[in-house]
């Protein structure tokens, strides 16, 4: 838990560092993949302590949630529809679902902790 | 332990793309990639401005001044020599100087094609006059037509009328005073304008005159649609 946290916020850092900027049109594109690689994240991290953790399934599910998320921008671009939000849509709903999940396993270990303590 | 890595790598690629994303989501600084060069113009412009206005206001305050230092009569007299001064500017008066004869005529090529008899387009009127402007005419008048501030040049049902009088078929002489004429015609004889003008089978003929008279404006000038303007640039 600690060393994703770490990890994150070395990958912030290192963004802030280089200084690297996308062009506006590609903006988008980018703002979706980072919703698709976080609520990939998220997910991992429930799966995690949920004990249902599974490598392949977590690893094509990055990159295909990333793929599938710049590929519905891309249609929606061409289209003329604003597709994203679908994307940002259900990305968003499943992150609060999962953050809610986490949440209350961590309630829960907390509990159980304390309960044996007494 | 694999899976701890693996977690952590993915949630330092997040924090990556998200510090990109945020710092290009972050507006960009306008950078001033002016030269030395272009400044320098610029600050001589500006310089220009300010000391044409500054001309302007000690103009003014003389004025003020000799209109508070006379009497009655004197300041009769004076205010009368402004509204002269003011009425030539605008045009309403008639002008004589030096200046010189633009003459607008057809260009008849020697071709089996059926020809059309040209006209004068406003928008190259247009064009011709802005062109004048800008290399120092002072006051232009096209026939009889005495060309303000605010004469229109526009397309009547196919013909262009200046003033709101048509212009008659071409040759059409345009008369133009200016400081100095002959510069004025060194460039316009080399002008863009003279190109525009062939394509619709006009020549432009220019001619040195010592001696041009323009009409005054004859029409009333209309103010109601006349606003003072709100730049910051000053001027004439």
């Amino acid at each position: 838990m600690w060393l994703t946290l770490l990890f994150l916020i070395i990958g912030v850092v290192l963004g802030l560092l280089t200084d690297i900027r996308i062009p506006e049109l590609y903006a988008s594109y980018l703002a979706v993949a980072v919703l698709a690689a976080f609520d990939t994240l998220i997910g991992g991290i429930r799966s995690h302590l949920e004990e249902k953790f599974d490598e392949q399934i977590f690893v094509t599910g990055f990159f295909t949630n990333i793929s599938l998320a710049a590929l519905l921008v891309f249609v929606g671009v061409q289209l003329g529809i604003d597709l994203y939000l679908a994307a940002v849509f259900a990305f968003g709903i499943r992150l609060f679902q999962n953050i809610a999940m986490i949440r209350r396993i961590l309630l829960e270990r907390f509990r159980y902790k304390r309960m044996k303590k007494n | 332990m694999k899976r701890k890595v693996l977690i952590a790598l993915t949630a330092l690629v997040v924090g990556l793309l998200g510090a990109i994303l945020f710092q290009s989501n972050q507006a960009h600084q306008e950078r001033d990639s002016r030269d030395t060069w272009e400044i320098r113009t610029e600050i001589r412009e500006k310089q220009e401005i300010q000391e044409s206005l500054l001309q302007q206001i000690r103009e003014a305050e003389q004025r003020l001044d000799e209109y508070q230092h006379q009497n009655n009569q004197e300041q009769v007299e004076l205010l009368k020599e402004s509204v002269e001064t003011l009425r030539k500017r605008a045009g309403l008066t008639e002008v004589q100087g030096e200046g010189i004869k633009i003459t607008i005529e057809p260009i008849m090529a020697d071709s089996d094609r059926v020809q059309k008899y040209p006209e004068i387009p406003p928008e190259l009127l247009q064009r011709l006059f802005n062109e004048l402007n800008t290399y120092g005419a002072k006051d232009i008048a096209i026939e009889n037509e005495r060309i303000i501030q605010t004469s229109p040049i526009r397309d009547v049902n196919g013909q262009t009328y200046v003033n709101n009088r048509p212009i008659p078929a071409v040759p059409v002489e345009i008369f133009v005073l200016a400081e100095d004429a002959r510069e004025l015609i060194e460039y316009m004889e080399v002008s863009k304008v003279n190109d525009y003008f062939a394509v619709e089978n006009l020549g432009i003929n220019y001619q040195l005159d010592f001696h041009i008279t323009l009409p005054a404006y004859q029409q009333r000038i209309d103010f109601e649609y006349i606003r003072s303007a709100e730049t910051e640039e000053g001027g004439n």
